[in-house]
Protein backbone atom coordinates (compact mmCIF):
# COMPACT_ATOMS: atom_id res chain seq x y z
CA UNK A 1 0.00 0.00 0.00
CA UNK A 2 1.14 3.19 -0.58
CA UNK A 3 2.61 5.51 1.88
CA UNK A 4 1.08 9.01 2.14
CA UNK A 5 3.28 12.06 2.59
CA UNK A 6 3.92 12.95 6.14
CA UNK A 7 2.54 16.43 7.33
CA UNK A 8 4.33 19.41 6.93
CA UNK A 9 3.52 20.47 10.26
CA UNK A 10 4.73 17.11 11.36
CA UNK A 11 8.10 17.43 9.15
CA UNK A 12 8.87 21.02 10.56
CA UNK A 13 8.77 20.15 13.97
CA UNK A 14 11.46 17.04 13.33
CA UNK A 15 13.66 19.30 11.92
CA UNK A 16 13.26 22.29 14.02
CA UNK A 17 14.25 20.02 16.72
CA UNK A 18 17.04 18.44 15.24
CA UNK A 19 18.64 22.02 14.28
CA UNK A 20 17.59 23.44 18.00
CA UNK A 21 19.46 20.19 19.55
CA UNK A 22 21.92 20.70 17.03
CA UNK A 23 22.98 24.41 18.18
CA UNK A 24 22.25 23.51 22.22
CA UNK A 25 24.63 20.64 21.53
CA UNK A 26 27.07 23.00 19.77
CA UNK A 27 27.40 25.09 23.56
CA UNK A 28 31.11 26.47 22.50
CA UNK A 29 30.20 27.73 19.10
CA UNK A 30 26.99 29.14 20.74
CA UNK A 31 28.65 31.11 23.81
CA UNK A 32 31.25 32.86 20.96
CA UNK A 33 28.57 33.93 19.13
CA UNK A 34 26.53 35.41 22.06
CA UNK A 35 29.78 36.64 24.29
CA UNK A 36 30.75 38.98 21.57
CA UNK A 37 28.20 41.50 21.90
CA UNK A 38 28.12 41.51 25.59
CA UNK A 39 31.51 41.11 26.41
CA UNK A 40 31.91 44.37 24.00
CA UNK A 41 28.64 46.17 25.50
CA UNK A 42 29.96 45.57 28.76
CA UNK A 43 33.54 47.32 28.08
CA UNK A 44 32.11 49.89 26.35
CA UNK A 45 30.27 51.02 29.75
CA UNK A 46 32.44 53.95 29.97
CA UNK A 47 31.63 55.13 26.46
CA UNK A 48 27.99 54.89 27.20
CA UNK A 49 27.66 58.87 28.41
CA UNK A 50 30.17 59.84 25.15
CA UNK A 51 28.71 58.37 22.41
CA UNK A 52 24.77 57.76 24.34
CA UNK A 53 22.96 54.52 25.29
CA UNK A 54 21.51 54.12 22.12
CA UNK A 55 24.56 54.39 19.91
CA UNK A 56 26.18 52.01 22.12
CA UNK A 57 22.96 49.80 22.27
CA UNK A 58 22.62 49.80 18.25
CA UNK A 59 26.58 49.45 17.57
CA UNK A 60 26.27 46.49 19.84
CA UNK A 61 23.27 44.53 18.26
CA UNK A 62 24.74 45.09 15.22
CA UNK A 63 28.01 43.24 15.99
CA UNK A 64 26.04 40.59 17.99
CA UNK A 65 24.12 40.11 14.42
CA UNK A 66 27.01 40.18 12.20
CA UNK A 67 28.32 37.04 14.95
CA UNK A 68 25.12 35.66 14.30
CA UNK A 69 24.35 35.66 10.52
CA UNK A 70 28.02 35.52 9.66
CA UNK A 71 29.98 32.96 11.87
CA UNK A 72 26.97 31.53 12.88
CA UNK A 73 24.49 30.54 10.13
CA UNK A 74 26.72 30.58 7.18
CA UNK A 75 29.08 28.06 8.41
CA UNK A 76 26.65 25.72 9.65
CA UNK A 77 25.26 25.59 6.48
CA UNK A 78 28.56 25.27 4.36
CA UNK A 79 29.37 22.33 6.78
CA UNK A 80 26.37 20.18 7.08
CA UNK A 81 26.04 20.95 2.23
CA UNK A 82 29.97 19.67 2.48
CA UNK A 83 29.09 16.38 4.80
CA UNK A 84 26.07 15.79 2.58
CA UNK A 85 23.35 16.52 5.19
CA UNK A 86 21.15 18.38 3.28
CA UNK A 87 21.34 15.46 0.88
CA UNK A 88 20.37 13.01 2.86
CA UNK A 89 17.09 15.08 4.42
CA UNK A 90 16.72 16.13 0.45
CA UNK A 91 15.72 12.30 -0.81
CA UNK A 92 13.17 12.68 2.51
CA UNK A 93 9.78 14.16 1.35
CA UNK A 94 10.74 17.16 2.25
CA UNK A 95 10.54 19.96 0.76
CA UNK A 96 13.54 22.27 0.51
CA UNK A 97 11.80 25.31 1.88
CA UNK A 98 11.08 23.44 4.86
CA UNK A 99 14.58 22.84 5.87
CA UNK A 100 15.58 26.61 5.22
CA UNK A 101 12.92 27.40 7.28
CA UNK A 102 13.86 25.06 10.18
CA UNK A 103 17.45 26.39 9.94
CA UNK A 104 16.63 30.38 9.81
CA UNK A 105 14.02 29.52 12.18
CA UNK A 106 16.99 28.45 15.04
CA UNK A 107 18.73 31.59 13.94
CA UNK A 108 15.91 34.30 14.50
CA UNK A 109 15.43 32.15 18.05
CA UNK A 110 18.99 32.93 18.31
CA UNK A 111 18.98 36.67 17.31
CA UNK A 112 16.07 37.10 19.71
CA UNK A 113 18.14 35.34 22.66
CA UNK A 114 21.23 37.56 21.81
CA UNK A 115 18.49 41.14 21.81
CA UNK A 116 17.33 40.30 24.83
CA UNK A 117 20.53 39.36 26.71
CA UNK A 118 21.80 42.62 25.34
CA UNK A 119 19.31 44.55 27.21
CA UNK A 120 19.53 42.98 29.71
CA UNK A 121 23.42 43.26 30.26
CA UNK A 122 23.00 46.95 28.76
CA UNK A 123 20.49 47.61 31.87
CA UNK A 124 22.33 45.54 34.49
CA UNK A 125 25.77 46.48 33.99
CA UNK A 126 26.03 50.03 32.01
CA UNK A 127 23.03 50.98 33.17
CA UNK A 128 21.47 51.99 30.03
CA UNK A 129 17.75 52.89 30.76
CA UNK A 130 15.34 53.40 27.71
CA UNK A 131 11.29 53.25 26.91
CA UNK A 132 9.44 50.03 26.90
CA UNK A 133 8.24 51.08 23.90
CA UNK A 134 12.18 51.34 22.87
CA UNK A 135 12.63 48.00 23.98
CA UNK A 136 9.96 46.67 22.03
CA UNK A 137 10.44 48.55 18.81
CA UNK A 138 14.65 47.47 19.16
CA UNK A 139 13.68 44.33 19.67
CA UNK A 140 11.63 43.64 16.36
CA UNK A 141 14.00 45.96 14.02
CA UNK A 142 16.81 43.50 15.38
CA UNK A 143 14.30 40.47 13.89
CA UNK A 144 14.10 42.29 10.57
CA UNK A 145 17.75 43.58 11.09
CA UNK A 146 18.92 39.83 11.41
CA UNK A 147 17.38 39.14 7.96
CA UNK A 148 19.98 41.04 6.24
CA UNK A 149 22.90 39.35 8.01
CA UNK A 150 21.28 35.89 7.40
CA UNK A 151 21.02 36.86 3.81
CA UNK A 152 24.29 38.25 3.50
CA UNK A 153 25.19 34.61 5.21
CA UNK A 154 23.19 32.97 2.46
CA UNK A 155 25.23 34.89 -0.23
CA UNK A 156 28.46 33.90 0.76
CA UNK A 157 26.87 29.97 0.55
CA UNK A 158 25.54 30.42 -2.38
CA UNK A 159 28.41 31.76 -4.11
CA UNK A 160 31.41 29.84 -2.43
CA UNK A 161 31.59 26.37 -1.99
CA UNK A 162 34.24 24.80 0.01
CA UNK A 163 33.43 25.40 3.59
CA UNK A 164 37.23 26.08 4.58
CA UNK A 165 36.89 29.38 2.14
CA UNK A 166 33.67 30.09 3.29
CA UNK A 167 34.54 29.96 6.81
CA UNK A 168 37.77 32.03 6.00
CA UNK A 169 35.58 34.58 4.43
CA UNK A 170 32.88 35.47 6.74
CA UNK A 171 35.60 35.67 9.47
CA UNK A 172 37.65 38.26 6.79
CA UNK A 173 33.92 40.11 6.15
CA UNK A 174 33.27 40.27 10.17
CA UNK A 175 36.46 41.20 10.89
CA UNK A 176 35.90 44.61 8.21
CA UNK A 177 32.13 44.73 9.16
CA UNK A 178 33.16 45.36 13.08
CA UNK A 179 36.77 46.94 12.23
CA UNK A 180 35.74 49.49 9.75
CA UNK A 181 32.43 49.85 10.65
CA UNK A 182 32.83 50.97 14.68
CA UNK A 183 36.05 52.66 13.47
CA UNK A 184 34.45 54.33 10.15
CA UNK A 185 31.10 55.48 12.00
CA UNK A 186 32.99 57.08 14.42
CA UNK A 187 34.91 59.22 11.67
CA UNK A 188 38.19 57.85 12.92
CA UNK A 189 38.73 56.69 9.37
CA UNK A 190 38.12 59.76 7.29
CA UNK A 191 34.50 61.35 5.88
CA UNK A 192 34.85 59.12 2.52
CA UNK A 193 34.99 56.13 4.83
CA UNK A 194 32.61 57.39 7.36
CA UNK A 195 30.07 57.78 4.21
CA UNK A 196 30.38 54.73 2.80
CA UNK A 197 30.17 52.89 6.57
CA UNK A 198 26.73 54.96 7.08
CA UNK A 199 25.62 53.14 4.05
CA UNK A 200 27.09 50.34 4.32
CA UNK A 201 25.61 46.89 5.51
CA UNK A 202 26.87 47.72 8.85
CA UNK A 203 25.41 51.62 9.43
CA UNK A 204 21.96 50.99 8.11
CA UNK A 205 21.55 48.45 10.37
CA UNK A 206 23.47 50.42 13.26
CA UNK A 207 21.27 53.42 11.91
CA UNK A 208 17.66 51.63 11.91
CA UNK A 209 18.39 50.14 15.48
CA UNK A 210 19.60 53.33 17.15
CA UNK A 211 16.43 55.49 15.49
CA UNK A 212 13.88 51.99 16.67
CA UNK A 213 14.97 52.11 20.12
CA UNK A 214 14.24 55.97 20.65
CA UNK A 215 10.89 55.85 18.62
CA UNK A 216 9.86 59.42 19.41
CA UNK A 217 13.05 60.60 17.32
CA UNK A 218 12.19 58.96 14.29
CA UNK A 219 13.86 60.72 11.35
CA UNK A 220 13.36 60.44 7.69
CA UNK A 221 17.22 58.95 8.03
CA UNK A 222 15.85 56.18 9.96
CA UNK A 223 13.39 55.56 7.32
CA UNK A 224 16.03 55.94 4.43
CA UNK A 225 17.93 53.16 6.88
CA UNK A 226 15.33 50.71 7.03
CA UNK A 227 14.70 51.24 3.26
CA UNK A 228 18.76 50.20 3.01
CA UNK A 229 18.20 46.74 4.84
CA UNK A 230 15.32 46.12 2.71
CA UNK A 231 17.08 46.48 -0.33
CA UNK A 232 20.41 44.82 0.81
CA UNK A 233 18.36 41.86 2.37
CA UNK A 234 16.22 41.44 -1.13
CA UNK A 235 19.58 41.47 -3.27
CA UNK A 236 21.32 39.04 -0.86
CA UNK A 237 18.47 36.32 -0.43
CA UNK A 238 17.98 36.89 -4.02
CA UNK A 239 21.53 36.66 -5.43
CA UNK A 240 21.92 33.67 -2.45
CA UNK A 241 18.92 31.35 -3.08
CA UNK A 242 20.09 31.80 -7.01
CA UNK A 243 23.40 30.62 -7.17
CA UNK A 244 22.77 28.44 -3.47
CA UNK A 245 23.54 24.34 -4.50
CA UNK A 246 22.37 22.08 -2.02
CA UNK A 247 25.06 19.24 -2.90
CA UNK A 248 28.98 19.48 -2.43
CA UNK A 249 30.23 18.34 -5.73
CA UNK B 1 6.36 4.74 -26.45
CA UNK B 2 6.96 4.96 -22.80
CA UNK B 3 4.44 2.84 -20.46
CA UNK B 4 4.49 2.20 -17.13
CA UNK B 5 3.11 -0.46 -15.31
CA UNK B 6 1.27 -0.10 -11.63
CA UNK B 7 2.40 -3.22 -9.91
CA UNK B 8 6.01 -2.35 -10.35
CA UNK B 9 7.62 -0.34 -7.87
CA UNK B 10 9.98 0.97 -9.46
CA UNK B 11 9.70 2.11 -13.52
CA UNK B 12 12.61 3.86 -14.95
CA UNK B 13 11.53 4.25 -18.71
CA UNK B 14 14.11 5.25 -21.16
CA UNK B 15 15.63 8.27 -19.02
CA UNK B 16 18.44 10.46 -20.12
CA UNK B 17 20.69 12.75 -17.73
CA UNK B 18 22.96 15.01 -18.83
CA UNK B 19 25.65 17.46 -17.27
CA UNK B 20 26.37 20.51 -19.65
CA UNK B 21 26.87 18.63 -22.98
CA UNK B 22 27.77 15.25 -21.91
CA UNK B 23 25.41 12.78 -21.68
CA UNK B 24 25.97 10.78 -18.57
CA UNK B 25 22.52 8.46 -18.88
CA UNK B 26 21.38 7.17 -22.24
CA UNK B 27 17.68 5.99 -22.62
CA UNK B 28 18.36 3.63 -19.64
CA UNK B 29 15.25 1.70 -18.77
CA UNK B 30 14.33 -1.06 -15.95
CA UNK B 31 12.33 -1.65 -13.27
CA UNK B 32 12.14 -3.49 -9.58
CA UNK B 33 8.91 -5.68 -9.11
CA UNK B 34 7.82 -6.70 -5.40
CA UNK B 35 9.44 -8.99 -3.50
CA UNK B 36 12.77 -8.91 -5.68
CA UNK B 37 16.17 -7.33 -5.44
CA UNK B 38 17.51 -5.34 -8.41
CA UNK B 39 21.10 -4.39 -8.43
CA UNK B 40 22.96 -2.07 -11.00
CA UNK B 41 26.48 -2.90 -11.65
CA UNK B 42 29.01 -0.40 -13.88
CA UNK B 43 32.51 0.45 -13.83
CA UNK B 44 33.55 3.92 -12.29
CA UNK B 45 31.82 6.58 -14.17
CA UNK B 46 29.45 4.44 -16.12
CA UNK B 47 26.44 5.73 -14.91
CA UNK B 48 25.29 4.44 -11.50
CA UNK B 49 24.65 6.83 -9.40
CA UNK B 50 23.38 9.51 -11.90
CA UNK B 51 20.26 7.24 -12.66
CA UNK B 52 20.30 6.50 -8.83
CA UNK B 53 20.55 10.15 -8.63
CA UNK B 54 17.37 11.06 -11.06
CA UNK B 55 15.21 8.09 -8.90
CA UNK B 56 16.08 9.65 -5.72
CA UNK B 57 15.05 12.80 -6.91
CA UNK B 58 18.62 14.73 -6.70
CA UNK B 59 18.50 15.70 -10.23
CA UNK B 60 16.07 15.92 -12.81
CA UNK B 61 16.14 13.31 -15.70
CA UNK B 62 16.34 15.48 -19.33
CA UNK B 63 14.12 13.19 -20.83
CA UNK B 64 11.69 9.67 -20.10
CA UNK B 65 10.23 9.20 -16.47
CA UNK B 66 10.62 7.51 -13.23
CA UNK B 67 7.81 6.16 -11.40
CA UNK B 68 7.65 4.63 -7.58
CA UNK B 69 4.62 3.04 -6.36
CA UNK B 70 2.83 4.55 -9.03
CA UNK B 71 3.71 8.22 -8.27
CA UNK B 72 6.37 10.01 -10.63
CA UNK B 73 9.16 11.26 -9.33
CA UNK B 74 9.45 14.87 -11.45
CA UNK B 75 5.74 15.34 -10.92
CA UNK B 76 4.77 14.30 -7.55
CA UNK B 77 7.92 14.08 -5.69
CA UNK B 78 7.15 14.60 -2.23
CA UNK B 79 4.90 10.88 -2.76
CA UNK B 80 7.33 9.30 -4.50
CA UNK B 81 10.27 10.06 -2.14
CA UNK B 82 7.81 8.68 0.78
CA UNK B 83 7.68 5.08 -0.50
CA UNK B 84 11.35 5.15 -1.07
CA UNK B 85 13.46 4.52 1.61
CA UNK B 86 17.39 5.59 1.03
CA UNK B 87 20.90 4.67 1.99
CA UNK B 88 23.38 7.32 0.17
CA UNK B 89 27.03 6.40 -0.63
CA UNK B 90 28.26 8.14 2.10
CA UNK B 91 25.16 9.25 4.53
CA UNK B 92 26.12 11.72 6.80
CA UNK B 93 23.85 12.95 9.78
CA UNK B 94 24.68 16.22 12.02
CA UNK B 95 27.69 15.15 13.93
CA UNK B 96 26.04 16.95 17.15
CA UNK B 97 23.23 14.41 16.94
CA UNK B 98 22.70 11.34 18.84
CA UNK B 99 21.18 8.16 16.76
CA UNK B 100 17.89 8.44 19.33
CA UNK B 101 18.22 12.14 17.73
CA UNK B 102 18.60 10.98 14.29
CA UNK B 103 15.66 8.31 14.81
CA UNK B 104 13.81 10.59 15.84
CA UNK B 105 14.52 13.18 13.25
CA UNK B 106 13.87 10.60 10.04
CA UNK B 107 11.05 8.94 12.10
CA UNK B 108 9.28 12.71 12.07
CA UNK B 109 10.03 13.55 8.68
CA UNK B 110 8.48 10.51 7.33
CA UNK B 111 5.62 11.11 9.30
CA UNK B 112 6.26 7.52 11.74
CA UNK B 113 5.76 8.28 15.92
CA UNK B 114 7.67 6.37 17.88
CA UNK B 115 7.84 6.20 21.63
CA UNK B 116 11.33 5.97 23.15
CA UNK B 117 10.38 2.21 23.91
CA UNK B 118 9.78 2.00 20.38
CA UNK B 119 13.53 3.38 19.33
CA UNK B 120 15.01 1.46 21.95
CA UNK B 121 13.59 -2.13 20.51
CA UNK B 122 14.75 -0.65 17.04
CA UNK B 123 18.56 -0.54 18.33
CA UNK B 124 18.21 -3.62 19.92
CA UNK B 125 17.00 -5.54 16.71
CA UNK B 126 20.00 -4.30 14.67
CA UNK B 127 22.24 -5.24 17.97
CA UNK B 128 23.22 -1.46 19.01
CA UNK B 129 21.08 -0.80 21.83
CA UNK B 130 24.39 0.54 23.79
CA UNK B 131 24.72 3.09 20.87
CA UNK B 132 21.83 4.59 21.86
CA UNK B 133 23.51 8.18 23.08
CA UNK B 134 26.63 7.64 20.80
CA UNK B 135 26.90 10.30 17.61
CA UNK B 136 27.04 8.80 14.58
CA UNK B 137 30.78 9.76 14.25
CA UNK B 138 31.39 7.42 17.29
CA UNK B 139 30.09 4.20 15.39
CA UNK B 140 32.76 1.89 13.07
CA UNK B 141 31.48 1.50 9.58
CA UNK B 142 28.95 -1.57 10.23
CA UNK B 143 26.92 -0.56 12.98
CA UNK B 144 26.75 2.71 10.58
CA UNK B 145 25.64 0.86 7.91
CA UNK B 146 23.28 -0.76 10.28
CA UNK B 147 22.01 2.85 11.37
CA UNK B 148 21.89 3.68 7.75
CA UNK B 149 19.39 0.92 6.70
CA UNK B 150 17.27 1.09 10.16
CA UNK B 151 16.56 4.84 9.13
CA UNK B 152 16.09 3.88 4.89
CA UNK B 153 13.63 1.94 6.24
CA UNK B 154 11.96 3.52 9.42
CA UNK B 155 8.74 4.12 7.14
CA UNK B 156 8.14 0.46 5.71
CA UNK B 157 8.44 1.98 2.22
CA UNK B 158 7.99 -0.27 -0.61
CA UNK B 159 11.28 0.61 -2.34
CA UNK B 160 14.57 0.70 -0.85
CA UNK B 161 17.60 2.34 -2.74
CA UNK B 162 21.01 1.13 -1.23
CA UNK B 163 24.38 2.89 -2.71
CA UNK B 164 27.19 0.43 -2.36
CA UNK B 165 26.10 -0.51 1.00
CA UNK B 166 28.77 -2.88 2.31
CA UNK B 167 31.66 -0.89 0.44
CA UNK B 168 34.27 -0.98 3.49
CA UNK B 169 32.07 -3.78 5.45
CA UNK B 170 34.27 -6.77 7.14
CA UNK B 171 32.92 -9.83 6.11
CA UNK B 172 30.82 -10.99 9.49
CA UNK B 173 29.00 -7.55 8.96
CA UNK B 174 28.37 -7.62 4.95
CA UNK B 175 26.93 -11.02 5.63
CA UNK B 176 25.04 -9.55 8.70
CA UNK B 177 23.91 -6.52 6.21
CA UNK B 178 22.83 -9.12 3.40
CA UNK B 179 20.60 -11.06 5.41
CA UNK B 180 18.70 -7.48 6.18
CA UNK B 181 18.17 -6.81 2.83
CA UNK B 182 17.04 -9.93 2.02
CA UNK B 183 15.11 -9.41 5.17
CA UNK B 184 13.29 -6.61 3.37
CA UNK B 185 12.58 -8.35 0.32
CA UNK B 186 11.11 -11.23 2.69
CA UNK B 187 8.32 -8.67 3.30
CA UNK B 188 7.41 -8.27 -0.25
CA UNK B 189 8.99 -5.21 -0.92
CA UNK B 190 11.48 -3.66 -3.53
CA UNK B 191 15.42 -3.23 -3.06
CA UNK B 192 17.52 -1.47 -6.06
CA UNK B 193 21.46 -1.68 -4.79
CA UNK B 194 24.48 -0.46 -6.47
CA UNK B 195 27.22 -2.19 -6.16
CA UNK B 196 31.19 -2.72 -6.96
CA UNK B 197 31.26 -6.66 -5.16
CA UNK B 198 30.01 -8.96 -8.03
CA UNK B 199 30.09 -11.37 -5.25
CA UNK B 200 27.33 -9.20 -3.42
CA UNK B 201 25.22 -9.13 -6.85
CA UNK B 202 25.81 -12.76 -7.12
CA UNK B 203 24.47 -13.92 -3.07
CA UNK B 204 21.76 -11.42 -2.76
CA UNK B 205 20.46 -10.32 -6.22
CA UNK B 206 17.12 -11.24 -8.45
CA UNK B 207 17.95 -9.80 -11.06
CA UNK B 208 21.11 -7.21 -12.44
CA UNK B 209 21.84 -4.94 -14.63
CA UNK B 210 24.87 -3.60 -16.44
CA UNK B 211 25.28 0.00 -17.21
CA UNK B 212 28.28 1.37 -18.84
CA UNK B 213 28.99 4.80 -20.62
CA UNK B 214 25.45 5.56 -19.38
CA UNK B 215 23.89 2.62 -21.11
CA UNK B 216 22.51 -0.41 -19.83
CA UNK B 217 24.44 -3.27 -21.60
CA UNK B 218 22.56 -6.13 -20.10
CA UNK B 219 19.65 -7.31 -18.01
CA UNK B 220 18.91 -10.70 -16.45
CA UNK B 221 19.12 -12.69 -13.33
CA UNK B 222 22.97 -13.33 -12.24
CA UNK B 223 23.11 -17.34 -13.52
CA UNK B 224 21.69 -16.32 -17.25
CA UNK B 225 23.97 -14.04 -17.51
CA UNK B 226 26.79 -16.07 -17.04
CA UNK B 227 25.52 -18.74 -19.16
CA UNK B 228 24.31 -15.92 -21.58
CA UNK B 229 27.92 -15.05 -21.93
CA UNK B 230 29.93 -18.15 -21.15
CA UNK B 231 30.78 -18.69 -24.55
CA UNK B 232 32.26 -14.71 -25.31
CA UNK B 233 36.05 -14.47 -26.11
CA UNK B 234 36.10 -11.24 -24.35
CA UNK B 235 34.04 -13.26 -21.06
CA UNK B 236 36.74 -16.58 -21.67
CA UNK B 237 40.10 -14.75 -21.97
CA UNK B 238 39.28 -12.88 -18.62
CA UNK B 239 38.74 -15.62 -17.10
CA UNK B 240 41.12 -16.28 -13.90
CA UNK B 241 40.75 -20.34 -13.32
CA UNK B 242 38.53 -21.47 -15.69
CA UNK B 243 35.25 -21.80 -14.48
CA UNK B 244 33.11 -18.34 -15.56
CA UNK B 245 31.91 -15.96 -12.82
CA UNK B 246 29.74 -12.59 -12.89
CA UNK B 247 32.62 -10.59 -12.53
CA UNK B 248 34.75 -12.52 -15.92
CA UNK B 249 31.53 -11.47 -18.19
CA UNK B 250 31.23 -8.14 -15.96
CA UNK B 251 34.82 -7.46 -17.65
CA UNK B 252 34.03 -9.00 -20.65
CA UNK B 253 31.51 -6.87 -21.49
CA UNK B 254 33.13 -3.75 -19.91
CA UNK B 255 36.19 -3.79 -20.63
CA UNK B 256 39.54 -4.48 -18.64
CA UNK B 257 40.47 -0.61 -19.02
CA UNK B 258 40.32 0.48 -15.73
CA UNK B 259 38.15 3.47 -14.55
CA UNK B 260 39.09 7.02 -12.99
Amino acid sequence: MAIQIPATKEVLTALIRADFTTVWRNRRSLRLVLAVPLIILISWKGLVSHLGAFVVLSSVLTIGLTSIGLMGYTNSIARDRDKGVFQRLRVAPVSSWTIMFSRISVQVALIAVMTLLVFTVGYAVDGIRISALGYVTGFLMTLLAGCLYLGLGQLITGLIKNPETVNSTTRLVYFAFIMVGMFGQFGVLGDVVKYFVIWSPYGVVQKALAGSLQPLTWTMDHTLAVAGILAYTLVFVGLGVKYFKWDNK
Amino acid sequence: MITTDASLILDVNQISVYYGQFQAVKEVSFNVRPGEIFGLLGPNGAGKTSTLSAIEGLLKPHAGTITVAGYDVVKQPLEAKANMGVQLQSTSYQPELTITDILRLFAGIYGVKLTSAEITKKLEDIQLLDAVGKKFGQLSGGQQQRVSLLIATIHNPVLVLLDEPTTGLDPQSRRQLWERIEGIREQGHGVLLTTHSMEEAEAVCDRIAIIDHGRIIAIDTPERLIDLHREDPEVISVSRKGKITLEDVFIGLTGRAVRS
